[in-house]
């Protein structure tokens, strides 16, 4: 059989820190890049006679990742011990949760190709980051810093409902655009905020039954995700078609080398002992609070990029990026409210200019002076033929820095594009004494000089000359010749 | 009910004489035999103890301990780590 025969079959378990201030059993501060070992205390540093008491916070961050996965919340719930030795864990066990998860049976739509896909969420649970383990070939041991320890985690596991590496990679960005909108988590990767472990399988097409599966722990980028599914699918499929059988196993996913091995079979795989966690009650979140909670889960990206395109007529590329952050599509949506200028151009300049200046100067557009007014007051003066476009620009540099009138920026900056036709004029005669050549192509047929005559015109009138306008006049005056 | 002690044995970490394997087994199957007369929770409501109910914790900073006062007992520390054996995961 070809690859093509086969099916690939992905579930994922994502891993994402959570922003609170405070660790999830202890008062110490939650931030990483700290000195090592300086974010700590007795206990989270696994001490004997401490006690751990649950942060609220984390609860309430990880009821609202429920929400916004239209997930059940189970309101009675409880705490567990995950057992196992390591020293990354100074207690030997992790308190997480096992029968009773905070949230469960939920899913999350995602957009393939403009088409919504609905991937079923088995669950969402809370538990405790484990410490940071540093190795050097050159020591004979390994060195460790808590400062991660206790940092607060939900758990999002997803149904096998993912079908490719692709749909894998954008299931992955969906949940961490989530999770920045609910501003429950920073989701920086590269600072291992959120890590997933992938599952996957092969199996006939038409095939009902899954095949057996492999997991791959901890991968830690979005293209990683993409390339650890990639090369272990064509693994199993290799095996299989090889008259071979899939073992079900832990391979660890080295990404710098684009391969995998084998970590623990089967036969050894962790028995974790889970049992309830003594040192903390099952506890109760009211029905009210829930609700509460609910309530201010804003609308979510894939949401507000199907009313971009219903409602806006946008592209579904052009949507889908507004839509993928938070302060950007609420100061649009704002713009669009004020309904002074055309929504698409207030979308092209949003994920065009603008986003290309935030971009690079690391900022959000809270961080500058630009205000819904002010934008929409430039681009009324572009559909007015007030500026042009390149002028706009200008605009737009100057009413990012300050809260300042775009009328006024076009005056004091003599910014305003000249239509007045007997200005343009003498710009249209100079550029065709200076261009015989380019009359001579025009008259042979090459009518798509006027292009580069009018482009002439432009730079001869410094940006300033309706291009509009000079093209008109610059077809009449060529014609008679 | 069989325990396999060897089993626990490994899974906790614990050297266990050969000749105390039968000991262990009596004295765990007993213990177990005695948790299968506890009853059995009907539902997730009943974890509740409503007169005495878990405060949770506000999400307030309040100072972490001095690293050295953290590492005084540790057996080997550099650079402020604290060595561990060797692991290879």
């Amino acid at each position: 059989m070809n690859r093509e025969d086969y099916e690939v079959i992905v579930g994922l378990e994502v891993h994402a820190e959570l922003c609170t201030e405070t660790k999830i059993f202890c008062s110490c501060k939650n931030a990483f890049g700290a000195e090592v070992n300086t974010l700590c205390c007795p206990v989270c540093m696994g001490m004997p006679g401490t006690l751990p008491m649950l942060n609220k916070q984390v609860v309430d961050y990880a009821i609202k990742m429920g929400h916004a996965l239209n997930c059940k919340i189970n309101r009675v719930t409880k705490t567990d011990r995950k057992n196992y030795f390591y020293p990354d864990l100074p207690k030997a066990y992790q308190i997480s949760q096992f029968d009773i998860p905070l949230c469960e049976n939920g899913s999350i739509d995602i957009l393939m190709d403009g088409q919504v896909r609905r991937i079923g969420i088995t669950r969402i649970h809370i538990e405790e980051d484990a410490g940071k383990l540093i190795r050097d070939d050159s020591f004979d041991g390994t060195l460790a810093d808590y400062n991660r320890c206790g940092v607060p985690l939900i758990e999002i596991v997803s149904e096998p409902d993912l079908r490719s590496a692709e749909e894998a990679k954008m299931y992955m960005e969906a949940i961490t655009n989530i999770l920045l909108y609910l501003g429950i988590s920073d989701a920086k990767m590269q600072e291992g905020s959120v890590r997933a472990d992938v599952n996957v399988s092969v199996r006939p097409r038409g095939q009902t039954k899954f095949g057996t599966r492999t997991e791959m722990k901890n991968v830690n980028s979005f293209g990683a995700v993409y390339r650890a599914i990639q090369y272990e699918a064509n693994r199993q499929i290799e095996v299989l078609e090889n008259g071979g059988v899939i073992e079900q196993e832990t391979r660890r996913w080295d990404d710098a080398k684009g391969v995998n091995f084998v970590l623990r079979t089967k036969e050894d795989a962790q028995d974790y002992r889970y049992f309830p966690e003594p040192d903390l009650l099952a506890f109760e979140v009211s029905e009210a609070h829930v609700q509460e909670l609910k309530d201010s889960i804003p609308e979510l990206p894939v949401a507000k990029t199907l009313r971009y395109v219903k409602d806006y007529k946008l592209q579904p590329v052009d949507a889908e990026l507004l839509a993928s952050n938070r302060a950007r599509s609420e100061f649009f949506d704002s713009c669009v409210k004020l309904g002074k200028c055309d929504t698409k151009l207030i979308c092209n300049w949003m994920i065009g200019d603008i986003a290309k200046i935030l971009n690079e100067r690391r900022i959000e557009i809270d961080d500058t002076a630009l205000t819904k007014e002010n934008l929409t007051e430039m681009i009324t003066l572009i559909e007015k033929g007030t500026i042009s476009n390149t002028a706009a620009k200008t605009v737009l540099d100057c009413i990012i820095e300050k809260d300042v009138a775009p009328q006024e920026v076009v005056k004091e900056k003599g910014l305003a594009q000249i239509s007045d036709s007997s200005a343009l004029e003498a710009i249209v005669q100079e550029v065709l004494a200076n261009n015989p050549k380019a009359i001579a192509d025009y008259k042979s047929g090459k009518t798509n000089v006027v292009g580069f005559l009018v482009g002439q015109c432009m730079k001869a009138s410094k940006g300033q000359g309706n291009p509009a306008i000079l093209r008109e006049m610059m077809l009449k005056a060529i014609d008679t010749l | 009910m069989e325990i396999d002690v060897r089993r626990v044995a490994k899974l906790a970490m614990l050297e266990i004489p050969e000749d105390e394997v039968e000991k262990y087994e009596k004295e765990l199957s007993r213990i177990v035999a005695m948790t299968e007369h506890l009853p059995e929770v009907e539902n997730a409501k009943t974890l509740i103890d409503t007169e005495n109910k878990m405060q949770l914790r506000e999400d307030v900073v309040e100072p972490s301990y001095p690293r050295d006062a953290m590492l005084k007992n540790v057996p080997q520390a550099i650079a402020g780590c604290i060595v561990v054996p060797k692991t290879v995961e």
